[in-house]
């Protein structure tokens, strides 16, 4: 019966639309995927020496002792935000002679072969030899690799078990990101040392295996409460916790409506933003995109480059307009139809859009203000990609975006939905990273880089004097375009 | 009013609509039937604008559809789900089509109070957005926001799916009373021959995209209709 959901499995992922049309995609992201392992798998066979150098005094294996329990509390945070929950449409088998046990133990089987249960092991096994078992001998290296496994299995179990329980709701996210952050400020500030109790423990685990069986137990424990919870609720609707969505009328409405027609557009694109998975989630990613700009600042790199920090400067203030402004239309995909239908002026429509992008990237660079703290120049060339971002970024990611024409479902949410994402798209990322990258090559080899500082900017200068005519470019391509996007938004799966 | 001239859709290697002469006058009730497949869908959406025709024109009031934008103020329509705007509210989906409208708060009282029997209550101050409410009332927000502006032609497809009976009649009763009082001209298709028969004064059968019959309502049309589908 296994074998047979496997199969079921199987077929379904290689016949889903995703990986059928998305090939090259999917490459990508295989790439993408394989560099991230390679990066593990040196981290785990360097560490030795990257604690050595960094602590001399410390012995290693204390160190990597204390920080596990940390590890795992972050490793149920990243589950939580990325690990998906196998898509097994029990409504298909609850009507048929299957045991639910059976199809309980297969949900929660098919967790095991999650990524996230093999990536730490290539941290891990390398660390085990050369950090515990010169340290420890070679029956600790044994038990103490043999609970991190337990261990790694117990979180997988844990988190898809929270993320049933409570949906992946982003603001459950936010707090438990802010206890994990919590618990770090507190632990340097030596108020409670969890790294202590953590490095007893696993020292103990180490000599006295009896620990290792208590682990067991935990995982049986884990394993347990997410078994109980699947057999009360294994009907389909409430396999997974679904919000019930409740809306009162609000008195912005009333101001943006006053607006006339443009205010409506606005309030329509307002909530299409805040009601939906997909564009909430991209919400949250906002701080990443303004805090990038602390790393970049910070790292003894190069820091004074001035193609990096130009292009960390469109990053910033960009990104998240580019998320916007490339699937403008996309994200309106599922109620295409209605717009055209309508008697909506379609200039009036696509100069909404870019008033929009504006205003993204103006908000994102009034909060990298606070950057001028890394000096002057910094502030500076963040000001001309700001205008770079509105008066030339933003002119071709809405024209790219009269290209969409995958349909985008608004309430699959999560982090990786790459649904809806075409060639055109990635192209888009073109203008947007590359090109202010290559003016500054030119101007560099040229011999005067700010003059290149200087030329980005004037393209964005530019690209606002002519909004009116550049806009109507735009609109027209549009109307060529629709009747493609809107019979590919009607396609599903 | 409506006119379709030499139109054709083709996919690929199959011709799923091919309507050399088609004119709708201004009042009538057209009603279109035919099995899945036969193209009424896609007619609609050719007469819509919202799909490209591999040739010919839809011309409304004279004016190619694909050109001139101006039928869309005077035509109401409703083909699918994908007619709606599923994360707002009832009330904040009708407001938004009134404000493209142009429509003023008074009009909007005066929609609702025309539509309330037809909402029986199920629709407004519900604080639920459109995607949680169940597939017959969305179909009911559908078709009301495509009669809010008081178009002069209503477009439905299969307007009667997924209603429950007393809606439908309901619905019936509305159609008939807009042809009569209004002079609207209306388009609907629909699998319920009965339905159809009793609203429209015009029925045509779409077979694979051809019109294979045209006729003028009276008695018999119902058995004519009968007798033509249990042959095929």
């Amino acid at each position: 019966m296994f074998l047979r959901f496997l199969n079921l499995q199987v077929k379904t992922t290689m016949r889903s639309p995703m990986w059928q049309k998305n090939l090259v995609l999917n490459i990508i992201v295989g790439f993408f995927i394989l560099i991230s392992a390679l990066y593990l798998l040196m981290l785990g066979l360097f560490l030795d020496q990257i604690l050595k150098e960094l602590m001399p005094q410390r012995d290693p294996l204390q160190l990597v002792n204390g920080v596990l329990i940390y590890y795992f509390f972050a490793d149920l945070l990243i589950r939580f935000m990325m690990q998906n929950l196998p898509r097994l449409d029990i409504e298909s088998f609850l009507h048929l002679p299957i045991k639910k046990k059976t199809i309980i133990h297969y949900m929660m089987g098919r967790t095991i072969t999650d990524i996230f249960n093999f990536l730490p092991l290539l941290i891990f096994v390398p660390v085990t030899f050369t950090i515990v078992r010169p340290h420890a001998g070679n029956i600790q290296a044994l038990t103490w690799i043999i609970t991190l496994i337990l261990l790694i299995l117990a979180n997988n179990f844990l988190a898809t078990y929270i993320k049933r329980l409570l949906g992946a709701k982003p603001s459950m996210l936010g707090i438990m990101g802010l206890a994990f952050v919590v618990l770090i400020v507190l632990e340097k500030t030596n108020i409670i040392s969890l790294a202590v109790f953590s490095e007893k423990f696993f020292r103990h685990v180490q000599i006295h295996p009896v620990w290792t069986l208590a682990v067991l137990c935990y995982l049986f424990f884990t394993y347990d409460i997410h078994y109980q919870f699947l057999k009360k609720h294994l009907f389909p609707d409430e396999v997974r916790k679904k919000k019930t969505e409740a809306f009162n009328d609000r008195a912005e409405n009333r101001y943006l409506r006053s607006l006339g027609l443009t205010g409506t557009m606005l309030l329509l694109e307002f909530k299409l933003y805040t009601r939906n998975k997909r564009t909430k989630t991209i919400l949250y990613m906002a701080p990443f995109f303004i805090l990038y700009g602390l790393m970049i600042y910070n790292s003894p790199g190069s820091p004074n480059q001035t193609g990096m920090l130009m292009f960390v400067g469109v990053f910033m203030t960009g990104g998240m307009m580019l998320n916007y402004a490339n699937y403008a239309f996309g994200y309106e995909s599922c109620y295409f139809d209605a717009l055209l239908t309508k008697n909506i002026d379609f200039s009036l429509y696509i100069r909404v859009k870019f008033y929009i992008s504006v205003l993204i990237a103006t908000v994102f660079y009034i909060l990298t203000i606070p950057y001028l703290f890394y000096g002057f120049r910094i502030l500076l060339i963040n000001t001309a990609m700001y205008f770079y971002n509105i008066g030339f970024l933003s002119y071709m990611l809405l024209y790219f975006a009269t290209y969409n024409k995958k349909r985008i479902d608004m309430n699959r949410g999560g982090m990786f939905n790459y649904q809806g994402i075409g060639s055109m798209n990635w192209l888009a990322l073109l203008p947007a990273f590359l090109l202010p990258f290559l003016i500054f090559i030119l101007f560099n080899k040229a011999g005067n880089p700010d003059l290149g500082i200087l030329f980005t900017a004037l393209l964005g200068i530019a690209g606002l004097v002519f909004m009116k005519s550049i806009l109507k470019r735009i609109t027209q391509n549009f109307h060529r375009r629709k009747y493609i996007m809107a019979s590919g938004f009607r396609e599903r799966g | 009013m409506i006119e379709l001239n030499n139109i054709t859709k083709v996919y690929g290697s199959q011709t799923v609509l091919n309507i050399q002469n088609l004119t709708i006058k201004q009042g009538e009730s057209f009603g279109l039937v035919g099995n899945n497949g036969a193209g009424k869908t896609t007619m609609f959406r050719c007469i819509l604008d919202l799909v490209r025709a591999t040739s010919g024109t839809v011309l409304i009031r004279n004016k190619n559809v694909a050109s001139d934008e101006s039928w869309k103020k005077f035509t109401g329509s409703f083909l699918d789900e994908g007619f709606l705007i599923d994360f707002l509210t009832p009330e904040e989906y009708f407001r938004f089509v009134a404000d493209v409208y142009q429509l003023s708060e008074g009009d909007l009282n005066e929609f609702y109070r025309e539509f309330e029997d037809f909402f029986n209550h199920e629709i407004l101050g519900k604080k639920k957005l459109i995607r949680n409410l169940s597939s017959g009332n969305r179909q009911k927000i559908g078709i009301a926001a495509a009669l809010m502006p008081e178009p002069e032609i209503l477009v439905l497809d299969e307007p009667f799916n997924n209603l429950d009976p007393t809606t439908q009649i309901r619905l019936k009763n509305l159609l008939k009373s807009l042809q009569k009082e209004k002079e609207i001209t209306i388009l609907i298709s629909s699998h319920d021959l009965n339905h159809i028969t009793e609203v429209c004064n015009r029925i045509v059968i779409l077979h694979e995209g051809v019109i294979v019959h045209d006729l003028a309502t009276n008695q018999d049309t119902l058995k004519i209709l009968e007798e033509y589908f249990t042959v095929r």
